[in-house]
């Protein structure tokens, strides 16, 4: 592990930055930049779902690398290269819930890990995701809710989603504090998760095997 | 002959580690009941003798205790109410609930951009801010006045009805806020991330602050309400909400000070606390082990979400009283027969000296099945004999 992943995974920032502008300054190729600190996040994930650190640590690790990224992308662009993509998720609290913290942080996940992140916000109507995956074309939907009465509501999320005829292309993940302990049967999804890490996991292994 | 205990007396046994007749249970009823009773949230806002009149008709399921709803208070009187106001709440749709509405919500936000104005003038001023909460001047002065000093009142005596005519104690007089769990509201989570990492000493100067805000609060609500002569408003609801997935290191350092330092000054000041824990605390209980200490018995309950009861009880169950956790989920979506069982695990866990009292996980659902809340409480008749 280099010393920028390492940084990352002590969560020290001022270090992160420091290795960060050092190796620019000395011509570093951006894009492995980028990856190792990829790499250190990828780390405190892994501690995350071992139960070694914490739901703030791991949003504190997001922070600092998207500070890092913040110094790094510009130099990518700069030299015309381009961060390889890993797919397209597309996201939103459903219809009802206005709850926005487990969103955000798998989308902040999603981002530093180098998925294109379509964000839909909160209280997204059904209709809303069908237009929107029809828009965007994404591999995977994730419907995020804190509340009970966002189950049935993800159900018919995904039930609109097969109307339109597009269930068969995307991969669905439900998230959220008790959409865990909810089978995704009921719902119809792919996968449901209490875990941001455990849910980025799955969106990498779908991409993976999809790529 | 065995002693029949009043509900209340069936309670303080609990908090006082000692065996009852039986197990205590007590739901956390909130929004349950109004929309059982096809009241709107206005309503149930707006209009404590229908919330009453609604509570009399679902005493089925609310076991040995009631709550009374105080966020009500919270939210109509002058802003910065732990957290519960006009400022933090997305309240666009609160004639209805879901479909057609919704209950209030949080937002993810930063409200608060800077600690200094709070260090330098207090909270309750800066919450009094066009720019935080333009709302504010839509509601005249003789509005806010009737909120903040009449309806206060009204309220209470509604309450002070119920208990008197049903033998029902209330399950809070007052109600307060853990200082990281307020700023969570007015500053977002992810904000309070990077300040707890960023500008740990601002974190610590305005959490002393925020402790005497909230204490002086809750203490008046709940003398409103009757502490001292309506069993039950006694007791301080102390939100220790979040943030959520603090590591132990930050618990101890930026979590529990403050949190022990408002139990202390409650109970020194003559109130009992009901410590209302969110997420899964266990693995700082061997730090809150330590809650009741200095202390009278019987001052201090653990009212827990997602902790490991059988856990809680084996670390601090000879210190402090437990109260909790059927899941949110179950009472929804299982059966019965799955909540029956639960209740069962949980009282054969918890229940063994006293020391326990079963209830939900936070609240029950607003779309709880009946049946399923019915089955808590039976479930106390039928295992938690002692």
């Amino acid at each position: 592990m280099g010393k920028l992943s390492e940084s990352l995974t002590t969560l020290d920032k001022d270090g992160v930055l420091r290795v960060v502008k050092a190796d620019l300054d000395a011509g570093r190729n951006p894009l492995d930049l980028i990856e190792d600190a990829r790499e250190g996040l990828q780390k405190v994930g892994e501690e995350f779902e071992k139960g070694n650190l914490f739901l703030m640590e791991l949003m504190r690790a997001a922070q600092i690398f998207k500070s890092a990224a913040a110094l790094i992308t510009p130099r990518i662009k700069e030299g015309g290269r381009i961060d390889k993509v890993k797919g397209k998720v597309l996201i939103g609290t459903v219809s009802g819930d206005v709850h926005d913290l487990g969103k955000g942080i798998v989308a902040s996940l999603l981002e530093c890990e180098g998925f294109e992140v379509v964000d839909l916000g909160v209280d997204v109507p059904e209709k809303a995701f069908v237009a929107k995956v029809k828009e965007h074309n994404p591999q995977v939907v994730g419907m995020s809710g804190l509340l009970t009465t966002s189950i049935p509501v993800m159900g018919r999320t995904v039930q609109a989603l097969a109307d339109a005829g597009l269930r068969g292309q995307v991969k669905i993940i439900a998230g959220g504090g008790i959409v865990g302990e909810v089978d995704a049967s009921r719902i119809g999804a792919d996968f449901t998760t209490s875990n941001a890490n455990e849910g980025v996991r799955m969106i990498n292994a779908w991409t993976r095997k999809k790529g | 002959m065995k002693k029949t205990f009043s509900r209340y007396e069936r309670l303080l046994a609990a908090w006082n580690l000692e065996e009852a007749d039986r197990v205590p249970v007590a739901p956390i009823n909130c929004y349950i009941i109004p929309y059982l009773e096809g009241l709107s949230i206005k309503e149930m806002f707006l209009e404590p003798e229908k919330l009453v009149r609604a509570t009399v008709n679902c005493l089925d399921i609310c076991g040995d205790e009631v709550d009374p709803n105080i966020t009500t208070l919270d939210h109509l009187s002058l802003l910065g109410k732990s957290g519960w106001d006009q400022a933090t709440l997305d309240w666009r749709i609160w004639d209805d609930f879901p479909p057609k509405g919704n209950i209030p919500s949080f937002y993810e936000k930063t409200i608060l951009e800077d600690y200094d104005d709070v260090l330098e003038r207090g909270f309750g001023p800066i919450l009094f801010n066009r720019k935080i909460c333009p709302d504010v001047f839509r509601r005249s002065p003789e509005d806010f006045i009737y909120y903040e000093f009449e309806y206060p009142k009204i309220y209470a005596q509604a309450w002070r009805r119920f208990v008197e005519e049903h033998d029902v104690p209330l399950l809070m007089g007052g109600r307060a806020c853990h200082p990281l769990d307020l700023l969570q509201y007015y500053r977002g989570i992810n904000q309070l991330t990077e300040d707890i990492f960023e500008r740990p000493e601002k974190i610590k100067a305005i959490s002393e602050v925020l402790v005497e805000y909230e204490a002086m609060r809750a203490m008046k609500q709940a003398m409103i309400m009757g502490a001292g002569e309506v069993p039950g408003a006694e007791i301080i609801f102390f939100v220790n909400g979040g943030p959520p997935g603090m590591s132990p290191r930050i618990f101890d350092e930026f979590f529990w000070p403050y949190a022990k330092k408002s139990i202390d000054l409650f109970v020194k000041r003559g109130f009992r606390v009901r410590c209302h824990w969110d997420n899964d605390m266990t693995p700082y209980l061997d730090t809150m082990k330590h809650i009741a200490d200095g202390l009278p018995k019987g001052k201090v309950l653990l009212d827990l979400e997602k902790t490991n009861m059988k856990k809680a009880k084996e670390v601090l169950g000879d210190r402090v009283c437990i109260l909790g956790n059927v899941p949110s989920a179950l009472l929804v979506y299982g059966t019965p027969e799955e909540v029956e069982a639960c209740c069962r695990k949980l009282i054969e866990d918890c229940a063994e000296g006293g020391g326990f009292v079963l209830s939900t996980e936070c609240e029950t659902p607003w779309d709880a099945k009946r049946e399923n809340v019915r089955a808590i409480i039976e479930s106390a008749e039928k295992y938690g004999r002692y």
